[in-house]
């Protein structure tokens, strides 16, 4: 695993974070989101999402397609992830790539 | 009980007498509101975990009778689980049931009145649409706490299915030998109910709000899916009338299939080509079950919009060379690219246009991108050699950029014979006829080209000021003002004395009143949608052009669109009292003219 993100207790506590940004063209719409949170569910970790800008916004939880759309996150939006448990930064790495695949859409 | 007539949207054409049968109603206001003791707060939460594991179960059951032909439905019952199955909904009901007291029914309610909230303020109309999908999948969890269900294989007899709303998860477990016509009180026109009824060639209304409140399991109606009436306990006269209409309407669907592969030729000989518009490959095989003669406009703007990349003309080549020889030796009409500038922003940059319909759109924008429009240009050339190919330039305003985009053509067939690339030197060239400058000039474009093609929906627009999607002004579209008339003539004409083709692709070829006036004019193609084309065949067979020519005499001597509108009606309706009752016209659209025109509606 790579080293920068494995996790000791504490980090465990205070919870590990990614920053993504949506590359999908239409944005996280019903199909990636329903990805999202399909692949979220597959890790014990608590695993929630962070829109930048959105100020005081509650981080919504990724295991949740219907707390995803609430997000309307479009193209070019910059996300934290941010997950929570023993496999938080497997969860993170696998998530990212989901990011960086666009959901494997093709825009 | 009494008679009575409630009405709706018609999604489906057609008649359909016989009795009610709900497969659900709506849950507001009949779900009970209470306070849940904090003894039994435990017991109601497992209440609500328990009915949504009994709707889960339910949908998996409807999910594994689908036949594996549906597909599509599977995929709409799989989101449905997934909705079920989320933490949101189900978490945030249990907090209303823990921390206000609330019993399952309620603390539901409240969650999807959050969520709800929460998605209203999105700013995506497809995501705030899947609020829907929520609603169908909540339903069907308090139908679960209500202990209510529905059994709809205990239907006796052939029924009108009606709803609340119809799911495709509702109407998977009905056995379609059942059904008759589909009556739902929510929904729109594009709603799915109307697909699947016009797919089972039923009738079928949405729309209609009154429903519920007016009809009961059982009730005797009669569905009028032309005009979008549910008559509720018809009296035996009305029955009677009815019950020829629906005869009538058989006979009719009949012989209009069994006549759309004969030629479009009047009773006195004339012949008039009748054509598809079409956008994409998929639907080559309608064209050809109707009785397509051809596609007289082939939009090819869906590989440049569907994908990021540009298409390159390898694939083009491909895409247009498929085309031409699954149709040969019927015609293709390829129309050049008909996109505005915004279509392509992520490849030449944003563009401020205030007004973009009167933009750099269509030729205009392929004349600015010349090496973008010939490979467009090469593709269609080099397709050429395998079928009947014409190439069609769009939204020509007059004579220089007629010249301008046949001599980018030229190049592009310099460029192909100096590669050694065979291409049709002899395909025709034609343009499009939808600015009312091109009208004005039409004369002098004839003598470039060798078709012409009215593009009427863009004319009436252009040439009497109104954007038809605006209701404060939709009700002056009228195809049959007699300006529109008058220059849909001059430009037959002018093609006509050059000795070319002029063919139209509009809203209007494929109108059962507009057509007789446009053969009167001797138009030489019709070209419209391809499921238009069986019906205006049969007008056309039914007709003869000394009766055509009558009309259009009579029609042109009118001086107000009210006075023609009025004169074709009639003509129509004695003539073919069938297309008037079965088919839809534009020219009801001058009915919804407002009273005031002036006052804003409120």
């Amino acid at each position: 695993m790579d080293e920068r993100y494995s996790a000791d207790q504490s980090e465990i506590m205070a919870g590990l974070t990614r920053d993504v940004v949506v590359a999908n063209q239409l944005g996280l719409h019903a199909r990636p989101a329903a990805k999202l949170a399909q692949e979220a569910q597959k890790f014990t970790s608590a695993v929630h999402i962070l829109c930048e800008g959105q100020n005081g916004s509650e981080p919504v939880d990724a295991k949740s397609i219907l707390d995803i759309l609430t997000l309307a996150a479009a193209h070019g939006s910059r996300l934290t992830l941010k997950a929570m448990g023993l496999d938080a930064a497997d969860a993170l790495n696998h998530l990212e790539g989901l990011f960086l695949s666009r959901f494997g859409e093709e825009r | 009980m009494a008679r009575q007539v409630i009405s709706g949207i018609p999604v489906s054409a057609g008649i359909a007498i016989g009795k009610a049968f709900f497969v659900n109603r709506s849950l507001r206001g009949r779900l009970p509101r209470q306070t849940v003791a904090s003894a039994l707060i435990g017991e109601e939460i497992e209440r609500l975990e328990r009915a949504f594991v009994e709707a889960e179960t339910e949908l998996m059951a409807i999910r594994d009778r689908i036949p594996d032909e549906l597909q599509e439905h599977k995929h709409i019952i799989n989101s449905h689980v997934m909705i079920l199955k989320d933490p949101k909904i189900l978490g945030s009901a249990k907090k209303y049931v823990n921390e206000h007291q609330l019993n399952a029914e309620w603390a539901l309610e409240k969650a999807v009145a959050d969520l709800e909230k929460a998605f209203s303020a999105l700013h995506d109309t497809y995501i705030r649409e899947r609020m829907q999908d929520v609603q169908a999948v909540v339903e069907r969890v308090q139908s679960r706490l209500l202990g209510e269900q529905r059994d709809a294989s205990a239907i006796e007899g052939r029924v009108i299915i009606m709803a609340h709303d119809l799911t495709p998860a509702d109407t998977v477990v009905l056995d379609v030998n059942k059904i008759i016509a589909f009556v739902v009180a929510m929904g729109g026109k594009t709603s799915h109910t109307g697909i699947m009824a016009r797919t089972m060639g039923i009738p079928a209304m949405v729309g209609v709000s009154e429903l519920e409140a007016e009809v009961s399991d059982g009730d005797l109606v009669i569905i009028d899916g032309f005009k979008g009436k549910v008559i509720i306990a018809p009296d035996d006269e009305e029955l009677a009338t009815y019950h020829e209409l629906q005869v009538r309407f058989d006979v009719y669907q009949r012989s209009v299939v069994k006549e759309c592969l004969l030629p479009g030729e009047t009773s006195d000989g004339y012949r008039v080509k009748v054509l598809a518009n079409i956008e994409l490959f998929e639907e080559v095989a309608v064209v050809i079950d109707n009785g397509g003669e051809g596609v007289g406009l082939y939009r090819t703007e869906y590989s440049y919009i569907s994908r990021t990349e540009l298409p390159n003309e390898e694939e083009l080549v491909e895409e247009y060379t498929d085309m031409a020889s699954i149709l040969s030796p019927r015609r293709v009409v390829i129309r050049t690219l008909d996109l505005g500038a915004d279509k392509f922003m992520a490849h030449f940059g944003k563009l401020e246009e205030g007004n973009p319909a009167m933009g750099l759109r269509a030729i205009r924008f392929c004349l600015t991108h010349p090496e973008l429009f010939k490979i467009q240009l090469r593709a269609i050339l080099r397709a050429s050699v395998v079928g009947n190919i014409s190439l069609m330039f769009p939204m020509i305003s007059g004579m220089r950029e007629v010249v301008a985009a046949k001599a980018l053509l030229d190049e592009a067939r310099t460029e192909l014979r100096n590669a050694g690339i065979p291409y049709d030197p002899d395909m025709p060239i034609g343009i499009m006829i939808e600015l009312p400058s091109a009208v004005m000039v039409a004369e002098f474009l004839a003598k470039e080209v060798d078709f012409f093609s009215i593009g009427t929906n863009d004319l009436i627009q252009y040439s009497l000021g109104i954007d038809r999607t605006n209701h404060h002004v939709s009700y002056l579209y009228q195809p049959l003002h007699p300006a529109v008339l008058r220059m849909i003539k001059q430009v037959v004409d002018a093609a006509h004395q050059e000795g070319i083709e002029v063919s139209l692709c509009g809203e209007v070829a494929s109108d059962p009143y507009c057509v007789p006036i446009l053969m009167g004019m001797q138009i030489d193609c019709l070209s419209m949608s391809p499921k238009a084309i069986p019906g205006i065949k049969r007008v056309i067979r039914q007709t003869s052009m000394e009766e055509c020519k009558s009309l259009l005499r009579q029609v042109l001597e009118c001086n107000t669109v009210s006075k023609i509108n009025k004169l074709v009606k009639q003509t129509i309706f004695q003539r073919y009292p069938e297309e008037l009752t079965f088919v839809t016209s534009l020219l009801d659209i001058d009915e919804g003219v407002p009273e005031h025109p002036l006052r804003p509606a409120s």
